[in-house]
Formats: C-alpha cells, structure tokens, sequence
C-alpha cells in the first residue's frame, strides 16, 4: 500500500468522526438546553431506518439548523488551527518579526512543520465541503435558515482559498520560481 | 530465495490491499455524509409514551353487535374518520308492533368521558318511530312524520354501552327501507 495512501487513510478518521459527532451533538444539545420533545423512530423509507422526528416544522427547523451550524464548526475550527499553524510556519521563514510576536504571544510551540501538509489541509477541507454542501442543500430545501447556509458556504470558500495557497507554498517548495535560484 | 519469496508476496499482498483501502477511504467519505443526511431531523406528530415506553394512546372503540333478526338485517359499520362511524341496516316488512336490536357497542377506553352523537334517518317516510337506546334509556331518532332529532349520550371514562335500535310502528308495513346512522365522537369531557 502506498504511503499517501495509507496517510490519508489515517488523516481523514478524525473529521469524519467529528463530523457525525457535530451533527448529532447539535441535535442533542438544542434539544435538551431548550427541552424540545424528539422521538427517535424506524422509518424504512430511507437508506438507514433511525429518524429523529420533532413534532412541529418550526422545532425541525431550528433543531436542524443549529446542528448542522454545531457539524459545520466542528470541522472548520480544526481547520482553522491548521491554516494558522501553516501560514505561521511558512511566514516565520521570510518574516523575523513573526517570531518575535510569536515568541511575545508564547505560541512558539505553533511553529512545527506537524498538521502543515497540504494533504492534511486538503482532507479537512474535503470534509468541509460536505459538511457546507449538506448544509446548503438542507438550505435551498428550506430546511436550514438561510444564514447558516450563507455562514457554510462562505468558511468553505475561504478554507479553500487557504488550501490552494497551501498547495501553491507546497509547489514552489518542489518546483522553486526562477528568482529564487539568484 | 525465501526473501525473494517474501518479497512477491509483499508484492501481491499490496496489489490487493490498494485497492481495499482505495474503497475505504472513499466509504470515510460516504459513510459520514449519509449519515450526517440520514441524521436530519424530521417533522411528524410524536406518539405518546409512557413510562415503561407502552403506547397509551387511547381511542373509543364502535363495534357492530351483529346476529340475526327478521326486521334487522344487512347490517353494516364503517369508520369514515378517526371520529366518525356510518351505521347501516335494512328494515324489513313488518307487521304493526315494535321491535328492537342491539346494533352497536361503544367502547371508551380513555380516561376522560366522551359525548357521542348519534343522527339517523330512513330514505322514505315509513310512519315508525325509530329510536336508540341506551343504558336503558330511549332516545329518539326520527319520528312518525319523518322528523329527524340529533342525540347525544355520554360514555364515563373506561366503560362501554350497548346500543340498541328500537323501532315502533302503529300499521304493517309492506316494504323494505335502509336507514343510515351516524355516529360521532363529539368531544371529551
């Protein structure tokens, strides 16, 4: 088996885990901070027959949204840290007052070259995207407000920005632009 | 020689996982976002639980009484709605005098007490009297000259009553008529 492969065997576990976890979080925790009543019911008409049911569509509508805002967040955070520790570890390179905020902030510990491969960005982001996708399909359903769709679909875009900024780092890295050389 | 063995075999054991963890990592990718769909909440009215998760929900219950009679015949029940029943039967010939039937039983099997209504008439004037009774109380329907009157008898909590239809006429009556019945669950008290 391929090295790459088996790394992103490893690398895409976690956020596919997180992102079930956020979703069902979401449910469960609006349902218990506003004591929302739920019954989780067979149905055969989907792939898998568990369904949660709400009793009213306003209560699924708020349920849902929150949880795939909570399944959304859950995803993009990591996400977050990864394209802050990578921007920081390819800036510190070029940049020595980078350092001396890092060193004022104590976050030294950031710079590692650990989490900064564009395969770990691009997984994450990977999973991003379904996670925005689902939610702005429930949107355009009018199943999520329209808000949290917009809030989806807009760390998607930017997470992507980030990831192919990553892969252009990755690249020159590789394939160094002419002036480098001089 | 034997790690020249080893060595195919390391070969062909990769040929044949590479493409298992080819498909697994597609399934870490499928898996979740069907879940994560299937996971969506839906609308529907819950079912009342009790605490042992034993379905409490409770209805009345209208059922046909049946048997034979010579004036009473080609009985028939039909629930239209949760609340509502249609009652059919086909009134004989019959010489003058009255007669009487048990046609349905209603069954409460809530806690609170339920109001029942009961309106019924035939398709041609036939100069009887028609009534229900119930709890040995009489309850008219419909009178001689073809006047209708809607009726409301109450049921207590977990408890059922036999409803009987009494019919009286004063001259013989030489012909066949349908009477229809309804009965409705109005309201519980």
């Amino acid at each position: 088996m391929s090295k790459l492969l088996r790394r992103a065997l490893k690398i895409s576990i976690v956020p596919a885990i997180l992102l079930i976890a956020g979703k069902f979080i979401g449910i469960l925790c609006t349902s218990i901070i506003y004591n929302l009543n739920f019954q989780i019911s067979n149905d055969l008409n989907g792939l898998f027959s568990v369904q949660i049911y709400y009793p009213d569509a306003s209560t699924t509508l708020f349920v849902n949204s929150i949880s795939n805002l909570v399944m959304v967040l859950f995803v993009a955070l990591p996400l977050a840290y990864f394209i802050i520790k990578t921007t920081l570890y390819h800036t510190i390179a070029h940049n020595p007052r980078t350092i001396v905020k890092m060193t004022r902030f104590n976050m030294l510990k950031w710079i590692t070259a650990k989490d900064t491969s564009f395969l770990t960005m691009f997984i994450w982001c990977a999973f991003l995207w379904i996670a925005s996708g689902v939610t702005i399909a429930h949107t355009l359903q009018g199943s999520t407000y329209p808000w949290v769709g917009i809030v989806a679909g807009s760390l998607a875009l930017i997470a992507s920005l980030f990831t192919i900024k990553t892969f252009e780092i990755e690249t020159d890295n590789i394939y160094p632009t002419e002036h480098k050389y001089y | 020689m034997p790690s020249q063995k080893a060595q195919k075999f390391k070969k062909v054991l990769s040929l044949v996982v590479e493409p298992i963890a080819l498909g697994a990592l597609a399934l870490l990718f499928i898996i979740p976002t069907i879940t994560v769909m299937n996971l969506s909440p839906i609308t529907k009215k819950l079912q009342e639980l009790n605490v042992l998760g034993a379905n409490t929900q409770s209805t009345m219950s209208v059922t046909l009484v049946g048997g034979k009679h010579e004036v009473f015949t080609e009985e028939n029940l039909n629930k239209d709605t949760d609340t509502t029943y249609s009652y059919s039967t086909k009134l004989n010939k019959r010489a003058a005098d009255s007669y009487s039937k048990p046609v349905v039983e209603i069954k409460n099997n809530t806690d609170k007490a339920q109001k029942i209504s009961f309106y019924g008439q035939t398709l041609n004037q036939t100069q009887s009297n028609i009534r229900i009774i119930a709890d040995e109380k009489s309850y008219k329907i419909q009178d001689d000259k073809g006047q209708t009157f809607t009726q409301e008898i109450t049921i207590a909590p977990s408890s059922k009553v036999v409803i009987f239809l009494s019919i009286e006429n004063l001259t013989g009556i030489q012909f066949s008529e349908e009477f229809d019945m309804q009965i409705k669950v109005v309201e519980n008290l």
